[in-house]
């Protein structure tokens, strides 16, 4: 859990570009119990019981507050009446909601994911529309020795049952671990050491 | 020695007779001068200290002794290992009295088959100190509980030093009985038995070592040599200890000087020292001449390791003991120079207990298998615990000299019930 | 009958030999009384009972018998810690092996695994007692005596990786081999246990293990009442008895039941697989054909069920 927070920490920090905003009502934070959702990506592991994908956020939102009223606004709301950008890449220069949002992802530009035919959606490398939910397509399309992994339980966390003949398992999607615009797994502090007697401790706090 | 005794009355029974032998024998080992009374309540407090410690530890948990995940054994297993060498160089006097035939080692050889048996005992008692569950000890019974052998080499060790003890109480038992009943002892009761003590304490030590050596995740022990090593020294450490012994004997119980078996014995360590050595150079060079991970812990052990390097001095002392003693055994003459031999044999004996116990021991445990260096001392409890033991094997030991010496010298005899007694015994 | 020794030392006076009798009589009674006051700690606030005393080794006992011993189990835990309780028995199932693998590209040594095993397992709370460590190394090395277990600060550093170990479930485990008692075996689902009941604490198991795998219970097991995990086992998690050896068991309370290891559940970073390496189409068994994995201390023939791969 701890470490789900963390990531979703760093989502916040990618976002912070967002005015007043949380994009989505963050289902990385919470989304233990939902159940499986229509949009969850068809797994190749659907022999026994199905694999309980926890959903990713479909369409992202952003609560405006228009004239003390909070009001969500789509993407296209405002990209509708604006000239896509096709070099833009990284942050620097974005305003408004994007304003320092933080993106250290390859060498993308913007549209290399997003849709500028729709930005209520995503798009692959060949154009075609994907919608938000079915974010791990859009990462397979560089990402496959991961893609591939994770088809065999062999990426990304999961938890419930190793048998599922007797309970389902439940898996990530790529987006719950890793912030899409700057995907690197955050470091972290570990918290929990051995406190054995007679244990020297070998070496100081790393950096600090 | 006595004269040849009489033969005894043909209609005496064993019935009567092998109780009055007990019973003097109990009546003996409580009788003495003050400075056996002193001597002996002087190793009861001690080991009663030992208990108490012990009581503590089983109440409170092994947390009160200095052990932990990455040292699981401590001075306890130490001090076993070595007690079984003690316990099978006892046996060193009967190889050159029984297969040489060597007269003047016949008398005395019953000393080295009394510290066989006190060793036993308190290699028995170390074992029962370092269980966590003592209370679970009948699990370890054949027929009773489970007892997994031939697999573990822990239920050989079980079953070799028990044996080992049975034998040795048969042959010193046997011998003084007849010797009290003025007999002399028919050899096809004992002589079989005292072959067979000799093959095995042979046996006790190897399977003694083949506890350690067997186990491939612990280098330092995983080497074909521990069990000719732990031989060689235990045929230090236990000859030396007899040497002691017959001094002390000599000084305090009147003894006839034992100017003969002592020169043997000598002899004996003469070697066994300088074998012990050779083997123990062989290992360190292989060690440190290829280097490598696999000789973490004898560097460990001789050198350190950064901050951590407790049994640096241990080790260190035990090598300049055991040089020194090597070097004194080599002297002609050792046997008349009485205050010399006693240094040699305290030195051998010293050098020795370090090497086979904290110095063998305990770096098989440093750096642990991951490779964490966890340092170990014994607490003040483990050494209260291990005094006792070592008091009580003292007890043992004191207490059957006092009956063995008096019947050997034939100053104790049996007597029909009728007469009054009027045998004293020496002190 | 002739006395055969020779002349003996004039009697002693019949005095003497009173007031000596007096002295030892004397001597014996203090000694019985120094000796009964030296064991007296061992019968105070002693837990001891008949029936765990005289409890058989677990494979003899009978379904009968095992439902008193876990009752009787549950009692005592419901007794020391006022929790309820429930103590399980879960058998391995059939065409079942265990296997686990590491992926150490993905382990960034954040010990979230080690804490989760802490609680599950109501490991004692004072030692932050586990049954996983977890090695910093430096990349460009395979030689644990360079790894540290006690690192703090942000994970993962750059010129490091991460090595949890815990028990490998060997195959031939040497730990089961040195076991004097047979408290410790391989269950046929692959996982080595411990009857908690039978050990008898002698510690062989952990000179023998390669892998730092075993535990001991120095002292009785801290665990506040509130922190106790009630899901319990008789072989895997139950509060242990002081003086008794311990080791990972794969979390069989959960894994015989179909649920992963709270170990893996606990990674945020998915470096941990387990499955059951008999079905071919589990994940593990992608892995071991797929990966190109190794074991721990592969030399000393060991053939553990726990596995290492890198991505990269």
């Amino acid at each position: 859990m701890e470490a789900i927070a963390n990531v979703s920490r760093v989502w916040r920090r990618s976002l912070l570009g967002f005015a007043l905003a949380v994009v989505l009502p963050l289902v990385t934070g919470c989304g233990d119990a939902e159940p499986p959702s229509p949009a969850a990506r068809p797994t190749p592991l659907a022999a026994k019981l199905p694999v309980h994908t926890r959903a990713v956020p479909g369409v992202p939102h952003i609560l405006v507050d228009a004239g003390g009223q909070a009001t969500k606004l789509a993407c296209s709301t405002c990209h509708s009446m604006k000239q896509a950008v096709p070099t833009q890449r990284g942050g620097s220069g974005l305003r408004l909601f994007h304003q320092g949002l933080e993106v250290a992802h390859g060498n993308l530009t913007c549209l290399s994911c997003h849709n500028p035919d729709d930005y209520d959606a995503l798009r692959l490398a060949d154009g075609r529309r994907v919608p938000f939910e079915r974010v791990m397509d859009l990462c397979a399309q560089c990402h496959g020795p991961q893609a591939r992994d994770y088809a065999h339980g062999a990426h990304g966390g999961m938890s419930g049952y190793w048998d599922r003949t007797r309970g389902t398992q439940v898996r990530n999607q790529c987006t719950h671990c890793h912030a899409p615009h700057a995907p690197a797994y955050p470091t972290m502090r570990p918290t929990f050491k051995p406190r054995d007697r007679f244990l020297p401790v070998r070496s100081e706090s790393h950096d600090d | 020695m006595a004269p040849e005794p009489p033969a005894i009355n043909p209609e005496s029974k064993h019935w009567a007779s092998y109780p009055r032998f007990l019973l003097r024998a109990v009546s003996a080992a409580t009788d003495g001068s003050f400075l056996f009374y002193a001597w002996m309540t002087a190793l009861t407090a001690v080991f009663l200290v030992g208990v108490n410690a012990w009581a503590h530890q089983v109440t409170g948990g092994m947390v009160n002794t200095n052990m932990s995940d990455h040292v699981s054994w401590g001075l306890y297993i130490a001090n076993f290992t070595f007690m079984v060498g003690v316990a099978a160089g006892g046996v060193m006097m009967v190889i050159p009295a029984y297969l040489y035939k060597d007269k003047r080692m016949q008398d005395v050889v019953i000393i080295g088959e009394l510290l066989a048996i006190a060793a036993v005992a308190a290699c028995m008692l170390f074992v029962m100190a370092d269980l966590g569950r003592p209370d679970r000890f009948w699990h370890m019974l054949p027929g009773i509980g489970r007892f997994n052998f031939p697999m573990s080499m822990l239920t050989w060790d079980v079953l070799v030093l028990n044996g080992y003890l049975l034998i040795n109480l048969h042959v010193v038992g046997y011998l003084l009985y007849t010797r009290f009943l003025g007999k002399e002892p028919n050899p096809r009761w004992y002589k079989p038995f005292v072959m067979l003590s000799i093959v095995w304490a042979i046996s006790i030590h190897t399977v003694t070592a083949f506890l350690y050596c067997g186990l491939g995740g612990r280098p330092f022990w995983n080497s074909a040599l521990l069990a000719p090593r732990f031989l060689a020294s235990a045929f230090v450490s236990g000859p030396a200890f007899i040497i002691l012994t017959m001094l002390v004997l000599q000084r305090f119980a009147g003894m006839p000087k034992p100017d003969k078996p002592i020169g043997t014995l000598v002899k004996i360590v003469r070697v066994t020292i300088l074998v012990n050595l050779l083997m123990v150079v062989s290992e360190l060079f292989t060690e440190f001449y290829a280097g490598g991970a696999h000789t973490a812990s004898a560097r460990y052990l001789f050198l350190g390791h950064g901050e951590a390097n407790a049994l640096v001095p241990w080790i260190w002392t035990a090598v300049v003991l055991n040089i020194v003693a090597a070097i004194t055994f080599l002297k002609p003459g050792l046997t008349e120079r009485k205050g010399l031999l006693v240094l040699a044999c305290v030195f051998a004996f010293t050098g020795a207990w370090i090497e086979k116990g904290m110095g063998l021991i305990i770096p098989g445990f440093i750096p642990s298998t991951l490779h964490e260096y966890v340092e170990y001392l014994p607490s003040h409890l483990e050494w209260r615990v291990s005094a006792g033991v070592i008091a009580f094997g003292l007890l043992v030991y004191s207490a059957a000299l006092k009956v063995a010496i008096p019947i050997f010298r034939g100053t104790m005899r049996d007597r029909p019930p009728t007469e009054p007694d009027k045998a004293t015994t020496v002190n | 009958m002739t006395d055969a020794a020779p002349t003996p030392p004039s009697p002693p006076a019949a005095t003497g030999v009173s007031r000596r009798r007096m002295v030892k009589a004397l001597g014996a009674t203090l000694g019985a009384a120094a000796f009964g006051t030296a064991i007296s700690p061992l019968f105070r606030g002693s837990e001891l009972n008949a029936d765990e005393l005289m409890q058989r080794h677990y494979k003899e006992l009978s379904a009968a018998d095992k439902q008193t011993v876990l009752r009787r189990l549950e009692a005592e835990a419901k007794e020391a810690s006022g929790r309820d309780v429930t103590i399980k028995d879960a058998q391995p199932r059939p065409k079942t092996k265990f296997v686990y693998a590491i992926n150490l590209s993905v382990c960034n040594g954040n010990g979230n695994c080690v804490e989760a095993c802490h609680k599950e397992n109501n490991h004692d709370r004072d030692s932050n007692q586990s049954y996983i460590r977890v090695l910093e190394m430096p990349k460009g090395t395979m030689d644990m005596e360079k790894g540290n277990t006690t690192y703090t600060g942000a994970v993962p550093q750059k010129d490091k990786f991460y090595m949890p170990v815990q028990c490998q479930q060997c195959d031939e485990p040497p730990c089961v081999d040195v076991c004097p008692v047979q408290a410790t075996w391989k269950e046929k689902d692959g996982i080595v246990v411990v009857d908690y009941n039978w050990c008898i604490g002698c510690r062989y198991c952990m000179a023998a293990c390669p892998y730092h795998a075993r535990r001991f219970n120095w002292e009785k097991p801290n665990v506040p009442a509130a922190e106790v995990n009630p899901n319990q086992g008789y072989l895997s998690n139950r509060v242990r008895p002081q003086g008794v050896v311990e080791k990972c068991h794969f979390c069989l309370h959960r894994t015989r039941e179909g649920k992963l290891p709270a170990c893996l559940e606990a990674c945020p970073t998915g470096a941990r697989v387990f499955g059951n390496i008999l079905d071919p189409k589990s994940n593990i068994r992608w892995i071991l054909e797929n990966k190109r994995v190794y074991v721990l201390k592969e030399e000393l023939g060991t053939k553990p069920s726990f596995f290492y791969f890198f991505d990269k």
